[in-house]
């Protein structure tokens, strides 16, 4: 486990080494961990807004010792899977714009206000919290549940923008969002019995329900 | 009660008697609890004048390094807060760095309070490497001509003016999109740059 004072010695020393400026999202529990809802993760999950700068930031974090790892032991036989690379219990999981079956859209950047420059090279913009937790729903790991829950305690959820943003990703055509959304909720709601608001649940369904029809014409 | 529960409840500024009130506690437990906060990093201390003491608690002062708004706030009279969050780590932000990121922000406030920071600039090949990389030295150059006729500043070297000047006639842009002054329409016209402020705007720099 890596603690906030930890990650950001970690986030230096990878600053130190990186040879470019580099713009990087949290999405994970690092982001939760800037938020205040969580003391301590595992993974550190970042999402890029191109390849070059993953590549940029991969060789600092190889030279730290970090040495890359198979991606199916976690993600399985998911699309859009994280370079992941590990060292000790910690590990980063890279994204590239898309995290499994979501993509890391424009409005999702712009609702990401918080920044947090470590040195001059690494500029980490921190994503919303119900951005989270459609990024929570994405990869949806074993503990991916919890600290979703985690938020949800925390903050208030605007359940419209999540609903808005799944629209949104299907736009983008990212059919699945939709589905692995209502399937993240239900499976909430079972789990912990948290309240998800009756007029998303059912503005879901129908969305997945006229997704199918209209596949059954074609 | 636990730590989390009781910066929840907490978070903002505090003096010790804010404190017992807020959680219906006596004086002791008070200072109890924010012996507990501060352990954890979550308190900053301002002493006053008379001695007492004020208390900032937030979670972001857990998270340390250095904001914009924090320098801002050292320098100017006018004092800002901000809800969003930008945050240096392993190094202090210059003045010059500041200057720039206010004026980025294009919000009328923020611009407002850095005025002060023309006082304290040195290095001005520095801030003219910055604006010129954020296309913002026109703004600068303006702001920094508004600032002089109205309080004490540092004077800008002749390099800064000399290639910060508009060369042949560029369209006119904004500070703060949408504003124009009435009262330094001279400063408009050398800088090609609309001001967002008027005489009354800066009366605390007075």
């Amino acid at each position: 486990m890596i603690s906030i004072e930890k990650q950001q010695g970690l986030l230096l020393a990878i600053s130190k080494r990186l040879k470019k400026p580099v713009n990087v999202y949290a999405v994970g529990g690092t982001a939760m961990m800037f938020l205040g809802f969580k003391d301590a993760t595992l993974d550190i999950d970042l999402v890029f807004e191109n390849k070059e700068s993953m590549e940029v930031f991969k060789e600092a974090i190889e030279s730290l010792g970090y040495k890359a790892m198979d991606a199916a032991i976690v993600y399985g036989r998911k699309t859009n899977t994280p370079e992941m690379f590990t060292l000790g219990d910690e590990r980063f999981d890279l994204f590239v714009k898309e995290v499994i079956d979501f993509i890391f859209s424009e409005e999702m950047q712009k609702r990401a206000k918080q920044t947090h420059q470590f040195e001059g090279n690494l500029i980490l913009k921190v994503a919303d919290p119900n951005d989270i937790i459609l990024m929570k729903c994405a990869t949806d790991r074993l503990k991916d549940l919890d600290d979703a829950k985690s938020i949800i305690s925390n903050f208030k959820i605007n359940w419209d923008l999540i609903y808005e943003e799944a629209q949104n990703q299907k736009k983008l055509g990212k059919i699945r969002a939709l589905f692995e959304l209502g399937y993240f909720l239900e499976k909430l709601e079972n789990k912990y019995k948290i309240e998800i608001p009756k007029t998303i649940k059912d503005n879901l369904w129908n969305a997945l329900e006229k997704e199918a029809k209209s596949k059954k014409k074609g | 009660m636990k730590t989390k529960l009781i910066l929840k409840k907490l978070e903002g500024i505090h003096n010790i008697e804010s404190i017992m009130e807020t959680l219906k506690i006596s004086r002791y437990k008070a200072i109890y609890y924010i012996y507990r906060l501060r352990k954890q990093g979550y308190i900053k201390t301002k002493r006053l004048a008379n001695n007492r003491r004020l208390y900032n608690i937030s979670f972001e002062n857990k998270l340390g390094g250095t904001s914009y708004y924090e320098i801002i706030n050292k320098y100017s009279p006018i004092k800002i807060t901000s809800q969003e969050i930008y945050k240096v780590y392993g190094k202090k932000p210059t003045l010059e760095e500041t200057l720039v990121y206010a004026v980025k922000t294009q919000r009328l406030r923020i611009i407002l309070a850095s005025l002060a920071l023309f006082k304290r600039i040195k290095d001005w090949s520095e801030l003219y490497r910055l604006a010129k990389t954020n296309h913002i030295e026109r703004q600068i150059g303006a702001l920094y001509d508004l600032s002089k006729s109205i309080m004490r500043t540092r004077k800008m070297t002749k390099l800064f003016r000399h290639y910060a000047l508009p060369k042949g006639n560029p369209s006119f842009n904004y500070v703060v999109p949408g504003l124009k002054s009435k009262d330094f329409q001279n400063i408009e016209k050398t800088w090609r740059i609309y001001l967002p402020f008027n005489k009354s705007d800066l009366e605390n720099y007075k």
